[in-house]
């Protein structure tokens, strides 16, 4: 026979507090950890006309569009050919949609033979013990290409963002001194035997992305941190022995055209049937699967490169 | 099986099992505590104690081998990392929290620390003295 409880005395239960968790009427954690909650968005009326005055005012003044009646057309012109080239393309993709096999056909795509190529002579035809490379290096190399590219932009375009001129850049060089934790003497001793071990770590899974897990992207991370944990012990004077703008630059620069150059190479013979001098080597050995290992190298200085400039450009707005 | 890998089995278990009460510590602490400071006391316990306890239950499972090798560099690793950055991080709570003193004692420099706990080592081996002599 089960006890009547009167509605106080099941408030204290822990049957009470459990269900009222579970059904999220209150979280018990709000209001006793330390947590500084986001205060809710509330719109500047007088800001936000402000700006749309100085945009007036900038449009006005840039494009002088009651004068320039060439200018006005144009803008006029542009307007009206981008809707009508959206509308093209709409139509266009519409209609390839309708080319599509139906659900069930042999022609599906999924039905095709590729995957099963990439198993049976993913081997032979690319030398590469570990598929997954072949497959992103090899077959379909192009991709990875804009893969690196899309890292790149990127870059470029945080640098255009956070770009400062010459007394922003004095004030972040100061404030930065200022604020970020520097001779930590813990953190520097464990950095000076720590970022080696991590970089060679890196290296070592660049080196052996044909032959096993790893590869360019995941090995260009791991030097990548390890560059960070470098500057975070030492700051900036000290990378800037063997690692500026002009580093980061030129190592892309010839990382990714090195990759354009190699791959338009082994596109050309492909495509004309000729013999590629670059050999495959013994699957399995080092220097090994003709392109791979290079281009896995320059994929991984793009992205290592790339984690280490982020970080100083959102540290300090620069190298 | 014979009896040298039952007790292997054993003492792995062991390891991992001692190595779940410290994650199901750790994840209690985070959520109990109630300032950042002992919050990461508590989170870095797990990292450390924790994690290792389990790979060492995982190495005593391999053997010897190549991936004992590798697990053991991660524990290496982890000791290295993990309370390394929990300083940094705590060194960081400490420099921009203006009112840390409501949570922890602030000394102004640190001689008032080492004469404080210089005179509390000298009290408590007064007494322990005391207690030998009675």
């Amino acid at each position: 026979m089960s006890k009547k409880k009167n509605a106080e005395a099941y408030q204290k239960t822990f049957a009470f507090r459990f269900f009222r968790w579970l059904s999220g009427e209150k979280d018990p954690y709000t209001g006793t950890l330390e947590m500084h909650p986001q205060k809710e968005y509330q719109p500047d009326r007088e800001a936000a006309l402000r700006h749309e005055k100085e945009h007036d005012a900038i449009m006005d003044k840039v494009y002088d569009t009651e004068h320039n009646r060439w200018l006005h057309l144009f803008h006029r012109l542009y307007q009206t050919t981008s809707v009508l080239f959206c509308l093209f393309l709409i139509a266009l993709l519409l209609v390839t949609v309708s080319y599509l096999p139906a659900n069930g056909t042999v022609t599906r795509p999924v039905n095709n033979e590729v995957s099963a190529r990439y198993i049976e002579k993913g081997l032979e035809e690319t030398g590469a013990v570990n598929i997954v490379a072949g497959m992103i290096l090899d077959y379909r190399a192009f991709d990875t290409l804009g893969e690196s590219h899309v890292l790149f932009v990127a870059t470029i375009t945080v640098l255009i963002l956070l770009r400062l001129n010459k007394t922003e850049k004095d004030e972040a060089e100061v404030s930065d001194r200022r604020f970020e934790p520097k001779n930590d003497a813990i953190l520097q001793v464990v950095a000076t035997f720590l970022v080696p071990v991590i970089i060679i770590f890196g290296i070592y899974i660049i080196l052996n992305g044909h032959l096993g897990p790893g590869g360019g992207f995941s090995g260009g991370a791991v030097i990548g941190a390890g560059l960070v944990l470098y500057l975070n012990a030492f700051g900036f004077q000290k990378t800037e022995r063997f690692f500026t703008e002009k580093t980061y630059k030129w190592v892309c620069f010839f990382s990714l055209s090195f990759y354009c150059l190699a791959k338009s190479y082994s596109f050309y013979t492909g495509a004309n049937h000729l013999h590629s001098v670059i050999p495959k080597g013994t699957p399995g050995a080092i220097l090994s699967s003709g392109l791979i290992l290079p281009l896995n190298i320059a994929v991984g200085l793009v992205v290592a490169c790339t984690i280490y400039a982020f970080y100083a450009m959102f540290r300090k707005g620069g190298f | 099986m014979s009896a040298v890998e039952w007790i292997r089995l054993i003492i792995g278990c062991l390891f991992i099992l001692v190595g779940m009460v410290i994650f199901f510590t750790e994840l209690f602490g985070v959520f109990h505590f109630n300032y950042v400071l002992n919050r990461m006391h508590a989170a870095a316990m797990g990292d450390t104690l924790g994690i290792s306890a389990c790979l060492i239950g995982l190495m005593i499972f391999s053997g010897l081998n190549f991936t004992t090798l590798k697990m053991f560099l991660i524990i290496v690793f982890l000791w290295f990392a993990s309370p390394v950055s929990s300083h940094v991080l705590s060194r960081l709570e400490a420099a921009t929290n203006d009112n840390l003193s409501s949570h922890c004692e602030i000394y102004e420099d640190v001689e008032t620390l080492e004469r404080e706990l210089a005179a509390a080592r000298k009290d408590s081996d007064t007494e322990k003295k005391e207690a030998s002599v009675s």
